[in-house]
């Protein structure tokens, strides 16, 4: 069971700050939207490690996409 | 017990019996067990010790009672009028005598000019009662609607709740709801499933995630039904009694020193950066308890009720660590009927501006942007309330009306140093204002970043806005306490 970092908005994937396999702790930023000229961080729901980066830099996203899932049964 | 052996017992056994049946019955009403209070208990617990009084108690229909408890108590120390569903009878089921009972204690707190609470527990109209349950539901509905413009009104979902015990809540300001237990639908799982073959759990259709949060039907989820009593009371802690009653005001409580220093630190630098606008309120407003409203909804504004100077105020602020601070078209509903309630009972609205602008695109054009936009500048140039406005970072466009502008009528507006109030943001300004230069020239990036930061300097600073008076002045953060505690105090002021 992985939990989702969503994107809470529509944004471009402006930065990707972890890689696949890196523990992260709650609240972790795990990469930077941007949107409306703000940078947006996407932030980790649960501590654990990052399964798989679902998206590209540069790409964009709309609300609700999933950015990066987590696995919180390994813990960081 | 028959109603016969009632009917022998003294007054005082008589009750005891009554309250005894409550009990027993409640345990076995759906969902059974969910239940931590009987009606009457739940009334005891909001309001003061031993103030509750019962209307019309042993008032019956089909000899089971009305399944509605009505009266008037007192929180902490001011009258409120409860109405309180039982759903030991009938499911708490809306007859025509239950909803007789409901417009009789509603009509006396509009008299009287009493808040009213609503402790909502029931399925909906009764149906052996027929046309008479709905004709009796539309009047508590017109009753609701008249109330609006007299006392404050507030919904607590206790239980599952259909129909017009779903709706009447909707004509209400304020609704809390219990996470587990409180529900609200036009009707439940078992009627959607035969009516569209839609298979949802009631959490699904109806659950305090969904409203408090998705649809914004509900404006406070707590834990259990102590916690839902107890936030009652603190949300009348800020209201007056009734329209143009005195301000409930307390002795002030400056802010914590730390987050005063800190006041100058909290906006990053660079306008791209978010960072959490409650950190400003903190050195802003009275130390103490604040209530923010509809915290999950729509988090890119805050809705807040504090206290400035032992003043309640009603505190609006985009919220750059929840999707950049946007406006979007539930974010202006939110707003809008926040600063509606604030102007209707005269609580002072204080606005925080740091907005990047209204969020474009297909997605909220379909949702209907502009005409919920419109709804928040349609509440600020009506409010009847003081309106004061602190320009904190940026200002953008349409959005910098819709924030309280001056324009709309707010009284007064300020903004810090380091704000930025323009028609665009200096990236987009430039990139329309100097196209063709930025084509012709050998460095774009270079000459882009020179002409923004000249358009920063020449035409968003607020210095612009203060010169031409439609910013009153530029201050620095330290500042915003005594400059909104003085206009407060002179706009609050009764005329010499």
């Amino acid at each position: 069971m992985t939990t989702a970092a969503r994107a809470e908005i529509v944004a471009n994937v402006w930065k990707i700050v972890v890689r696949e396999g890196d523990p992260v702790a709650a609240g972790d930023e795990l990469a930077i939207l941007e949107s409306m000229k703000m940078e947006i961080p996407v932030t980790a729901p649960s501590t654990g490690h990052v399964v798989r980066i679902c998206v590209e830099q540069g790409q964009i996203v709309q609300e609700g996409d999933v950015v990066v899932e987590i696995d919180p049964t390994v813990g960081a | 017990m028959t109603q016969l052996d009632l009917a022998a017992l003294d007054a005082s056994a008589h009750r005891s019996a009554l309250t005894q049946r409550r009990r027993d019955r409640l345990a076995r009403v759906e969902p059974r067990g969910a239940r931590q209070h009987t009606a009457r208990e739940r009334v005891e617990l909001l309001v003061d010790a031993g103030s509750f009084v019962e209307i019309g108690p042993l008032r019956t229909a089909d000899g089971k009672g009305t399944g509605v408890l009505t009266g008037w108590g007192r929180v902490d120390g001011r009258h409120a009028v409860v109405i309180a569903h039982d759903a030991a009878v009938a499911s708490g089921a809306i007859g025509a005598v239950f909803a007789d009972a409901v417009q009789k204690a509603q009509q006396l707190a509009i008299d009287r000019g009493f808040p009213i609470v609503y402790l909502n527990d029931s399925g909906g109209a009764r149906v052996p009662d027929g046309i008479f349950a709905l004709h009796g539901c539309g009047g508590i509905f017109t009753l609701n609607v008249l109330a609006q413009r007299r006392v404050p009104q507030i919904s607590v979902i206790l239980g599952p709740c259909a129909g017009a015990a779903a709706y009447s809540p909707a004509l209400t300001d304020w609704t809390i709801m219990v996470k587990g237990h409180g529900h609200m639908f036009l009707t439940g799982p078992d009627i959607v499933k035969a009516a569209t073959g839609e298979d949802a759990t009631a959490d699904e259709i109806g659950g305090s995630q969904l409203h408090t949060v998705t649809s914004g039907v509900a404006h406070l989820e707590v834990e259990d039904e102590d916690a839902a009593l107890a936030e009652t009371r603190r949300l009348l802690s800020f209201l007056p009694s009734h329209v143009g009653a005195p301000m409930p005001v307390v002795a002030p409580v400056e802010p914590d020193p730390v987050a005063v220093e800190s006041l100058p630190f909290v906006v990053p630098e660079k306008a791209s950066v978010v960072f959490d606008m409650n950190r400003v309120l903190d050195g802003v407003l009275d130390a103490g308890e604040r209530l923010e409203l509809m915290p999950g909804h729509a988090p890119s504004v805050l809705t807040v009720l504090g206290r400035l100077d032992g003043r309640p105020v009603g505190i609006i602020a985009n919220q750059p660590g929840a999707r950049g601070g946007i406006l979007d078209a539930k974010a202006s509903v939110k707003a809008a009927r926040f600063v509606e309630f604030c102007g209707r009972f005269g609580l002072p609205v204080l606005t925080f501006v740091d907005v990047p602008g209204f969020l474009p695109g297909t997605v909220e054009e379909g949702r209907g942007v502009i005409t919920h936009g419109a709804k928040l500048l349609k509440a600020y140039i009506e409010s009847p309330a003081p309106v004061l406005t602190v320009v904190v970072r940026k200002a953008y466009g349409g959005a910098y009306i819709a924030m309280g502008a001056k324009s709309l009528g707010a009284d007064f507006q300020w903004a810090w140093s380091n704000a930025e109030i323009a028609v665009m943001g200096p990236g987009g300004a430039v990139t329309l204002l100097h196209r063709r230069a930025l084509a012709a020239a050998d460095d774009p990036v270079a000459l882009r970043d020179e002409l923004a930061a000249q358009y920063r300097e020449e035409v968003a600073r607020p210095y612009v806005a203060a010169e031409s008076g439609i910013v009153d002045d530029v201050i620095v953060p330290e500042e915003t306490r005594s400059r909104l505690s003085d206009a407060l105090r002179m706009l609050c002021a009764d005329p010499a």
